[in-house]
């Protein structure tokens, strides 16, 4: 079976397209901590709170869940790589004013929380970060992260939204 | 005997299409580039899926703080961290502000310069944007009319390639089109209520330099339909919109006419009194610094409206003290560029059931100027038009309420539909927003900082203020909900990237730098054809016109080589 690059390199020789096969060719550095690796960024418990709620916003369902996709990894590898101290400063009172929070509602450590009592813990805090003017934006921006990484991985792009690398055409009108 | 014909400063939109048309006429050319070569098999990155780019292709925040904070805080949409190479470090090329004042300069210098980073967006100019400084008062009258220009539009047009659709618009003259992006069911209920309750009003697809039914001409330069991708930002492997690099280079070097240097920073174009011509080219090499003369017969400055400002002021002689051409203290003057900071945005219900295939590039619809058509209606000088779109909203960025399955799944619905447009206004000429050189500050190779002098009129906010307003009742008359209009708050000059006007043209020498060909008026040999002859800015985006002038210039330019008086 052809990877999806060879199968664009064929595709831009047959239309016509001249240019930039090896464009294709260079992957870019992978900056992701991978499992099994301790986090560059993250206390071991802020991984383990990072981990649990990415897997409680996006689970292995049909398709892939954000944790199997190494969404942890790759918001480790964000805050090491590409944030600067504020952000990092920002995203970490963040991740701790959530476990306060999760903490309150699960009766006690969230992380030891089962899994039916963290995912209603997590649903109650999501409802109400979401409520009308509530002040939520560390949850709302973390919860950003996992949403935006996840759909940024091969697995969220292309079997969950579809993505396709060169439509090839416009269809403005299309019937869902 | 001269190294070559003629030189062409600067490879981008107006060099390259200099270059093209002068090669095309059998003169050997030399094209100089200040910067790097961009090797598209090697430089493009528009093939690279969202996964393979690390840290959602975001540039380091840091990084950005060291060598973008300019560029980046100009145009954040179009820097990320795999085409951040085709945008220039602040640190490496700084400017100057005069105190109280504020400039965008934002570019990328290599080969095909601003060209292959641009929005693509092309519309002619018409006799209303040639009669107004004439009939306002503003600025100097241009030594031209679209009668004249009308041509050259179409030559260059037929080259490049641009999708949109006829409209018979008096003041947006139409282009030679291909097929046009159609509009969405959206944008076309938009249009239908919004061109009822204001008849004045149109809504038009966007006219933009994409290929949509490439000709055997375009074809022959490895150019390819557009694949609806909107990765241009990044390069098009496709050579589907126009650049430099896609279409008038390779159709310069395939005569067998031309010659690029690359890293070739000029520092002064070299005149002779005796003569009253110039004669050459004096360069530093960016990488070595090894300075270079080439002399040609003509010279086409094509380096970028402040640029060639800089290198005119820069070629002092004791016949121009004050700088090349600059007898009538016109150069760096009148700088110019287009004014946004008002718009709106709302939601648009109905159409739930409805999604789109592609990624249509560069925005959906334009609203052609409707201010002041036939005499002064409005409380402001001259007009602008808005650029917009509609999409559905998605729900990608995860600011959705909910966890698991329904919030994973909810990623797939496209959510509701969105229109926006946003304001291109006209900005006065003004001889006291102008470009000079720092007195005492310079770059790594020896030449003066640009310092800029730059504020906008009354006009300018009064201009925007209406815009912001009409925004909302257009909006409002296409029965959009949460409409939302920002403070109207105007975007820094420089900030559209159509700076313009620091050499303008006109009939007088004692008030202009350049007559209606283009040409200097001091000096018969030079021509410069890049945004700096712009007389007035008028609304419409102004590669399309620059083209234009170039190709008319270049074939004048050939015409007096051929017959000897050059």
């Amino acid at each position: 079976m052809r990877t999806r690059r060879e199968v664009l390199q064929g595709l831009i020789v047959s239309i016509g397209g001249a240019t930039a096969l090896t464009a294709c060719g260079g992957v870019a550095n992978v900056l992701s901590t991978q499992p099994g690796m301790a986090p560059r960024f993250y206390t071991s418990i802020e991984y383990a709170l990072i981990t649990r709620i990415s897997d409680l916003i996006i689970p292995r369902t049909e398709t892939p869940g954000a944790v199997d996709v190494n969404v942890p990894g790759y918001l480790d590898g964000l805050m090491t790589e590409w944030a600067n101290s504020e952000t990092k400063n920002i995203h970490r009172t963040a991740l701790a004013q959530i476990k306060a929070e999760l903490d309150k509602r699960a009766r006690g450590n969230f992380l030891d929380a089962s899994d039916s009592v963290a995912e209603q813990s997590l649903a109650a805090f999501d409802a109400a970060a979401f409520a009308e003017n509530a002040d939520a934006s560390g949850y709302k921006r973390v919860k950003g992260y996992v949403s935006q990484s996840y759909f940024a991985t091969e697995i969220g792009a292309t079997e969950e939204l579809k993505w396709v690398a060169v439509p090839g055409r416009w269809d403005p009108r299309v019937e869902i | 005997m001269t190294d070559f014909d003629a030189i062409v400063i600067g490879s981008g939109m107006s060099g390259g299409m200099s270059a093209k048309e002068l090669t095309e006429r059998g003169l050997k050319v030399l094209v100089l580039e200040r910067g790097p070569e961009i090797v598209p098999e090697r430089d493009y990155v528009d093939n690279l899926a969202p996964w393979e780019s690390p840290n959602l292709d975001n540039v380091a925040q840091d990084e950005i703080a060291e060598h973008y904070p300019k560029q980046y805080g100009g145009v954040a949409y179009a820097i990320k961290e795999s085409n951040k190479h085709f945008w220039v470090k602040d640190d490496e090329h700084p400017y100057e502000e005069a105190e109280g004042t504020s400039y965008d300069w934002l570019r990328g210098y290599h080969t095909g310069g601003r060209s292959i980073m641009w929005s693509r967006q092309v519309y002619r100019l018409s006799n209303l944007d040639f009669n107004a400084n004439k009939t306002d008062g503003y600025g100097i009258d241009w030594p031209i009319r679209y009668e004249e220009l009308e041509p050259w539009y179409e030559k260059v047009e037929t080259f490049i390639g641009i999708a949109g659709s006829a409209e018979g618009l008096p003041q947006l003259p139409d282009s030679v089109f291909q097929p046009a992006f159609e509009l969405t069911d959206v944008e076309k209920a938009l249009k239908a209520k919004v061109e009822t309750t204001f008849p004045e009003r149109n809504i038009i697809a966007a006219r933009i330099a994409h290929l949509t039914d490439a000709t055997d001409e375009q074809r022959s330069l490895g150019r390819s339909n557009c694949q609806v991708r909107n990765r241009c930002h990044f390069g098009c492997s496709f050579k589907a919109y126009f650049s430099s690099l896609n279409a008038t280079l390779p159709a310069a070097e395939r005569t067998g006419n031309l010659t690029m240097v690359h890293n070739a920073i000029v520092s002064s174009i070299e005149y002779d009194a005796e003569t009253n011509r110039v004669t050459g080219v004096r360069v530093t090499d960016a990488e070595t610094n090894e300075k270079r003369l080439y002399t040609s017969k003509v010279i086409f400055l094509n380096a970028s409206t402040i640029a060639s400002a800089m290198i005119l002021l820069q070629s002092k002689s004791e016949a121009f003290p004050t700088g090349l051409v600059n007898r009538s203290d016109q150069v760096g003057r009148n700088l110019m560029d287009h004014v946004s900071g008002a718009g709106a945005v709302g939601m648009m219900s109905g159409f739930d059931n409805q999604k789109v295939f592609g990624r249509r590039p560069s925005g959906g619809i334009y609203i052609p100027r409707y201010g002041n058509l036939n005499g002064q209606d409005k409380p402001y000088l001259r007009g602008f038009g808005f650029q917009g779109g509609s999409r559905p909203l998605g729900n990608a960025g995860g600011q959705i309420a909910g966890i698991g399955r329904d919030f994973k799944e909810a990623h797939k619905n496209p959510g509701p539909w969105r229109v926006n447009i946003s304001a291109f206004g006209e900005q006065l000429p003004n001889p006291e927003n102008r470009v000079t050189l720092h007195g005492s500050k310079r770059d790594r190779w020896g030449n003066p900082l640009a310092l800029f002098h730059v504020t906008y009129s009354d006009n300018e906010h009064t201009m925007l203020a209406e815009a912001s307003k009409d925004a909302v009742a257009m909006l409002e008359a296409a029965g959009c909900t949460n409409i939302t209009a920002n403070d109207v708050s105007l975007t820094k000059p420089g900030n559209r990237i159509h700076e313009m006007g620091s050499a303008r043209m006109g009939r007088d020498p004692a008030s202009s730098v350049l007559n209606s060909w283009c040409q200097a008026h001091d000096v018969p040999n030079l021509f410069i054809t890049d945004g700096s002859f712009m007389t007035s800015s008028a609304c419409q985006n102004p590669s399309l016109t620059y083209m234009a002038f170039s190709a008319r210039a270049a074939h004048f330019a050939a015409d007096l080589i051929a017959d000897g008086t050059l």
